[in-house]
């Protein structure tokens, strides 16, 4: 008998007891070859009988010529698909024989692979599983088709075995509808997807991370307000504009105080015309906001102005368009070292007063608009409020301050808050929803440029006083202000001898660079990592998670390892 | 991120590395090198493990003068002995 040629395992015998006249024609096969049979016995033992048979089938086809594996598989599909649920497999299976190239000979591997890697689960559901796969397709991107593919093929060219797959795949999508509905096939390829989903959350995860501002303030007028103030700027260099705007704060135009003079009536009144307009939900307004290339800084700058400058709206439709370059010098050459009260009603003034529009203003007065609007928001919003008529100042100024302005304006906000930063800066600051006056307020104090030690101490001290601190936690015990003052001065110290070591790390290694390999060799040095205990063992023990993520290689899924090495 | 931990000791213990900090002083002492990202961070480490052995050692010399409060004579000698150590 030829069932004697099998080995004497008690699966072989099932087998064989449940054989249909098919099974002798295979059973024939595994004496030629005697090492498939453990195999499909192995795999026999984790499946339902007709996945057995199936899998001892399609293990003896791959074994033989492809031409008869390609016949032996037909025949397991249909085999399988007999057990499987009603017509639906069997269905999408025919109509994937049927239609399914002849031309690849590694079909008969990817309908094999796939058949034995998804039988883990059952065999009943592979089918269906593989249909709903099917299904899932078109909807999931393609890595998703990978999913039967990376599980199945382990041998050759995945993207051969896949291509391939994916044409019977799609091909037996059509009749895989009903397989759809079967709740282990869902539940199966809702896992598999799930499993190949899990790879592109995080890079999901940190596209909204980015995306800090909505860019969806920008206004539409913003391409015809820049033409306007490029067509009328005459000494308005672009680069300095861009400097001001993306850098109101910047410190190199700080010293010109006569222009300041000029631009500080200037700004200010422009910003109480850009709040109002903020208000009134002029697109011209916001894009004479974005005009000052202060992108995201002008748009939210005005909308936090709505609400103080909300009863500076009244008549700012007719000032908005009629500010004129004269008008926004005027207030310029008005009295500067007034209060910030003054020039905010200035300003309002011009802004209402400013009957005849004219394009060459707007383009000076946006970039004022955005610096008033930066500096009102850090010193007076309540200024800006009050001051609602205006006097005539406008027409004092000249038209020689506008070009002052441009670069001014950066200089006029120094200015500005030098002198205000006694006067208003809770308020303001606190109405403030935009970056930049914030920033503004916490720069204030190293700001005032005392050469030496104001701006090293602050932040120094804050820094070594977070070590401080922990060095209280580690030892447990109370302790003297002058033992943690103590204390800062040996982190001093160790500061300096730790850049001096590092420096001459790296110019062993003839780098500019410090980097980990470095700081593994000084702590060597130190006796902190041992043969024993590796800098890894001592990040895992002291460092929080996140900062162990980054600093340890760890495999993740999809064959990715981070971080890169 | 854990901005702190509440402990046993009812302090809020920092668990952030201050990178800022750590970047700008490497920074002012050493303009003419450069500080690469995950280095701040075993930097940070390394402070982390001096200011634990100081406090070890601070702790141990308290204790030994049988002093309930960590006085500053007692943080002298610890730094003393662990700078020199850690000389490398």
């Amino acid at each position: 008998m030829p069932c004697a040629k099998l080995g004497g395992c008690g699966l072989e015998r099932r087998l064989r007891e449940r054989s249909g006249c098919k099974r002798t024609r295979f059973r024939t096969r595994p004496c030629c070859s005697p090492e498939a049979i453990p195999q499909p016995v192995q795999r026999a033992l984790l499946q339902t009988p007709s996945s057995r048979r199936l899998r001892s089938q399609t293990k003896m086809t791959a074994r033989h010529c492809s031409h008869r594996a390609r016949s032996i598989d037909r025949l397991a599909h249909v085999q399988a698909s007999g057990h499987l649920e009603e017509q639906t497999p069997r269905t999408l299976l025919k109509n994937i024989l049927l239609t399914a190239p002849e031309s690849s000979i590694l079909m008969p591997e990817s309908v094999v692979k796939p058949v034995p890697a998804p039988q883990v689960v059952q065999a009943s559901r592979q089918e269906s599983g593989r249909g709903s796969l099917e299904l899932q397709l078109p909807e999931l991107e393609p890595p998703t088709t990978l999913a039967p593919g990376l599980l199945a093929l382990g041998r050759r060219k995945q993207r051969l075995r896949l291509s391939v797959f994916q044409q019977g795949v799609d091909l037996g999508l059509p009749p895989s509808q009903e397989p759809h509905g079967n709740a282990d096939a869902s539940s199966l390829t809702s896992s598999l997807n799930l499993t190949f989903a899990t790879p592109l959350q995080p890079q999901s995860v940190k596209r909204p991370g980015l995306a800090r501002r909505p860019p969806t303030r920008r206004a539409v007028d913003v391409g015809t307000f820049l033409q306007d103030l490029r067509d009328t700027s005459l000494a308005l260099a672009p680069p300095d504009t861009v400097l001001e705007d993306t850098q109101p704060f910047s410190q190199p135009l700080v010293g010109r105080s006569p222009s300041v003079h000029h631009s500080l009536p200037c700004p200010s009144h422009s910003g109480a015309k850009d709040v109002e307009r903020a208000a009134s939900r002029r697109t011209w307004s916001s894009g004479l906001g974005l005009q000052n290339n202060g992108a995201g800084k002008p748009a939210p700058f005005l909308a936090g102005k709505v609400e103080e400058v909300g009863a500076l709206a009244m008549g700012f439709p007719n000032i908005s368009s009629n500010i004129s370059g004269e008008d926004v010098i005027e207030p310029l050459q008005n009295g500067v070292g007034e209060e910030a009260e003054e020039r905010m009603e200035e300003s309002l003034r011009e802004v209402e007063k400013a009957a005849e529009a004219q394009g060459s203003a707007r383009a000076e007065e946006p970039e004022g608009h955005i610096e008033v609007t930066e500096a009102e928001g850090s010193w007076g919003a309540v200024e800006a409020k009050e001051p609602e008529g205006s006097s005539g100042d406008e027409d004092t100024s000249g038209r020689t301050a506008s070009p002052e302005l441009a670069s001014s304006t950066p200089e006029f906000l120094r200015a500005r808050r030098l002198q205000f930063l006694e006067t208003a800066p809770p308020p303001s600051t606190a109405v403030l929803p935009s970056e930049p006056p914030e920033p503004l307020s916490a720069r204030l104090p190293p700001k005032p440029r005392i050469p030496g030690s104001r701006p090293r101490q602050d932040p120094y001290k804050t820094g070594l006083n977070h070590y401080a601190k922990l060095f209280s936690f580690y030892a447990k015990m109370p302790m003297e202000k002058k033992a943690v003052e103590m204390v800062e001065k040996c982190l001093d110290k160790y500061f300096q001898h730790l850049c001096d070591d590092l420096e001459v790390f790296a110019a062993h290694a003839g780098r500019k660079t410090v980097r980990p390999e470095d700081l593994e060799l000084l702590m060597r040095r130190q006796g902190l990592v041992t043969d024993q205990v590796s800098l890894h063992v001592l990040v895992e023990r002291h460092l929080p998670l996140e900062y162990r993520q980054q600093l340890i290689p760890c495999a993740f899924s999809g064959n990715t390892v981070f971080p890169a090495q | 991120m854990a901005l702190s931990t509440t402990v046993s000791q009812r302090k809020l213990i920092k668990r952030k590395a201050p990178r800022g900090f750590l970047k700008r002083v490497f920074k002012q002492r050493k303009p003419h090198l450069r500080l690469e990202t995950n280095s701040d961070l075993l930097v940070h480490l390394n402070c982390l493990l001096l200011v634990h052995r100081l406090a070890e050692e601070a702790r141990t010399n308290a204790c030994e003068n049988k002093c309930g409060v960590i006085k500053k004579e007692h943080v002298l000698a610890a730094a003393k002995v662990i700078l020199k150590k850690s000389r490398g």
